[in-house]
């Protein structure tokens, strides 16, 4: 009942043109798209599918780029959305490698050398490794923890197909750059660890976040924040953040017990999609690695 | 390369999370100007607690006002960031609660509330630690999550050719900053004003919406006051509100009042005495002050006095030298 019924509200909500409104009854963005795709993948529903995959395709810019929503005319962090959706569609062409080079052409606004040395000579009132490039949610804005995880989440999906030298380049460096952004808990929050020198707490969908990105990484800051992921998990009470620790323990190998059996109470589209997706039975691996390390 | 814009590309990598250098104190900070024509009318209304009878006090100082809302669709805009039990971060869910109730009863056409926050994305989620679900009537049917609502585009915002705001934003008539009052550890003080950050669609901007942070704090209030300041009025939550570290990390501070007005530029100046800071020396009022009224000759003061109501919030070092004399 409960995977199912998350999908049937998920069919049931695409809209005429094709894509998922962040709540029914609005206008398509490509980020729930995306989502709403992922977890309906390879279950048998392909001609929706292949509409709304024409709708984001629609979407991408002159430079590589793809816009977040029909009304929005500039390209952003959902670049990356695209990417994934194109792997998993088995789709390599040249306007997936176009998207795959704007991403790797985009770096956040901190990395330069004026910030680094303000960073040296401690203008920068926070503990912040400016050294990684990662990316943002915009291009010419700073790095930040979730454009970052799902650009590496797309990256490595692409990773043997295009570019490989300045693809893994870039997958290093934005995991290193996720481990250099660690809370003092462990954890993560949008991507700031310490504030005026004072640590500042992790949030339970960003840590989540986090580790999608970190998936394949062996590192023993990976391994503690598993074990936060799941105290956040047993604790939280946000739904959101349990789906997506539901699907970054997954990717990370976790067992972790199935959902208890619910009918789906909301409107939020992305919710139904990232509990389907985190369903002991649903689409999960898509976000994982795939055993690249 | 200029101090400025070192500054700003440097301080901007890091802003957004509040931790780098002061862009407020890069910038020389602009004369005061003499504000738009005539004056603006500030109340100040005693609520020593949460419990007391909100929706009266708001009436008196809507009235004293003279805000006129029949037929309006009313955004109510409150100040959801994060959630600490042990603090007080966001707007009150009572004041909320009564100027819902307020607003029907002065005969708006419609009642809404919005709000994107910055930082985290389940924002019912907050709104439910917040106590926002619990205490305010039919909440999740006249609550829009802004970070996540259909947007349309502004020309000329920010530098940008285009900027995309919420339509539930754009299709008021009136937008209602129900602000806390707290110190600000980048702006000096976060009030009615700074509250408009909350507006920016997270879907476009992200979450910090960096963007803000990359044109300047205070260029960001001021551009957004001019985006909306025209349709707005402003009701300061400084039941509780926050002093030190803030808008965040700071520390309860009792200073029984809400404050309100038409012209958000007095209203936050009035809120700055209140607390015991020099509205002058506030570098994104100094720059606002084409829009309303920072000096205390041109805001008339209803309700209580400032000198009756005076409590000074703590200011981190940094501010030092905004203490009101």
């Amino acid at each position: 009942m409960y995977l199912e019924s998350r999908l049937e509200f998920l069919r049931a909500s695409q809209n005429p043109d094709g894509g998922w409104s962040y709540f029914p009854g609005k206008g398509s963005w490509l980020e729930p798209t995306t989502y709403a795709m992922l977890a309906l993948h390879g279950t048998g529903w392909d001609p929706g599918l292949d509409r709304a995959w024409k709708l984001v395709r629609s979407w991408q810019l002159a430079d590589g780029s793809f816009r977040p929503g029909g009304e929005v005319n500039d390209g952003t962090w959902v670049t990356a959305h695209a990417v994934t959706l194109a792997s998993v569609r088995g789709v390599n062409d040249s306007s997936v490698r176009a998207a795959v080079d704007w991403l790797l052409k985009v770096v956040g606004a901190e990395h330069n050398v004026y910030t680094r040395v303000g960073s040296f000579l401690h203008l920068i009132k926070a503990r912040l490794d400016v050294s990684h490039e990662g990316w943002p949610w915009r291009e010419g804005n700073a790095t930040w923890i979730e454009p970052t995880a799902h650009t590496l989440v797309a990256l490595k999906k692409v990773a043997s197909q295009y570019r490989t030298s300045e693809v893994e380049h870039r997958i290093q460096d934005g995991e290193e750059l996720i481990l250099s952004r660690r809370c003092s808990d462990g954890g993560w929050n949008y991507g700031t660890p310490n504030m005026l020198y004072v640590d500042l707490p992790s949030f339970p969908e960003t840590t989540a976040l986090a580790l999608v990105g970190l998936d394949g990484v062996a590192d023993p800051a990976v391994g503690q924040a598993l074990n936060l992921a799941q105290q956040f998990r047993a604790e939280t009470k946000s739904s959101l953040a349990k789906a997506w620790l539901q699907i970054a323990l997954r990717c990370h190998g976790k067992d972790v017990a199935p959902p208890q059996e619910s009918p789906f109470a909301s409107r939020d589209v992305m919710l139904a999609s990232l509990e389907a997706l985190g369903h002991p039975e649903g689409n999960y691996k898509l976000f994982c690695a795939g055993g690249r390390t | 390369m200029n101090r400025r814009k070192f500054a700003l590309l440097s301080g901007a990598a890091v802003v957004g999370a509040y931790g780098s250098i002061k862009l407020q104190k890069t910038a020389a900070p602009p004369k005061l100007g003499d504000g738009p024509a005539g004056n603006s009318a500030v109340a100040i209304i005693r609520a020593r607690s949460y419990s007391d009878d909100l929706v009266s006090r708001m009436l008196e100082g809507i009235r004293q006002c003279g805000l006129d809302v029949r037929g309006k669709r009313v955004l109510l805009k409150p100040n959801l960031v994060e959630f600490d039990a042990a603090t007080v971060i966001n707007t009150n869910a009572a004041v909320i609660a009564a100027a819902v109730e307020v607003f029907h009863q002065l005969g708006a056409a419609e009642v809404k509330i919005g709000e994107g926050p910055g930082h985290r994305r389940d924002t019912l989620d907050m709104a439910d630690d917040a106590r926002y679900r619990a205490t305010i009537p039919k909440f999740e049917s006249i609550f829009t999550d802004l970070n996540r609502d259909d947007v349309s585009p502004v020309k000329g915002f920010a530098d940008e050719p285009e900027f995309y705001f919420p339509n539930t934003v754009l299709g008021a008539d009136l937008i209602v900053s129900l602000a806390k009052m707290k110190t600000h550890h980048w702006a000096g003080a976060t009030l009615s004003m700074k509250n408009f950050f909350g507006v920016v669609p997270g879907s476009v901007y992200g979450w910090p919406k960096n963007k803000l942070h990359y044109y300047g704090i205070s260029e960001s209030i001021v551009a957004l006051n001019r985006q909306f300041g025209r349709k707005a009025f402003a009701i300061v939550d400084g039941v509780i509100g926050m002093e030190g570290n803030g808008p965040i990390q700071g520390t309860p501070k009792q200073a029984g009042v809400l404050v309100m007005g038409s012209d958000l530029v007095a209203v936050d100046s009035t809120c700055c005495r209140v607390m015991g800071i020099d509205p002058e020396k506030v570098g994104y009022l100094r720059m606002a002050a084409d829009l309303g009224h920072v000096r205390p000759e041109r805001i008339q003061q209803r309700g209580e006095t400032i000198a009756s109501v005076r409590t000074n919030f703590a200011l981190m070092d940094e501010y030092k030298d905004l203490r009101l004399g």
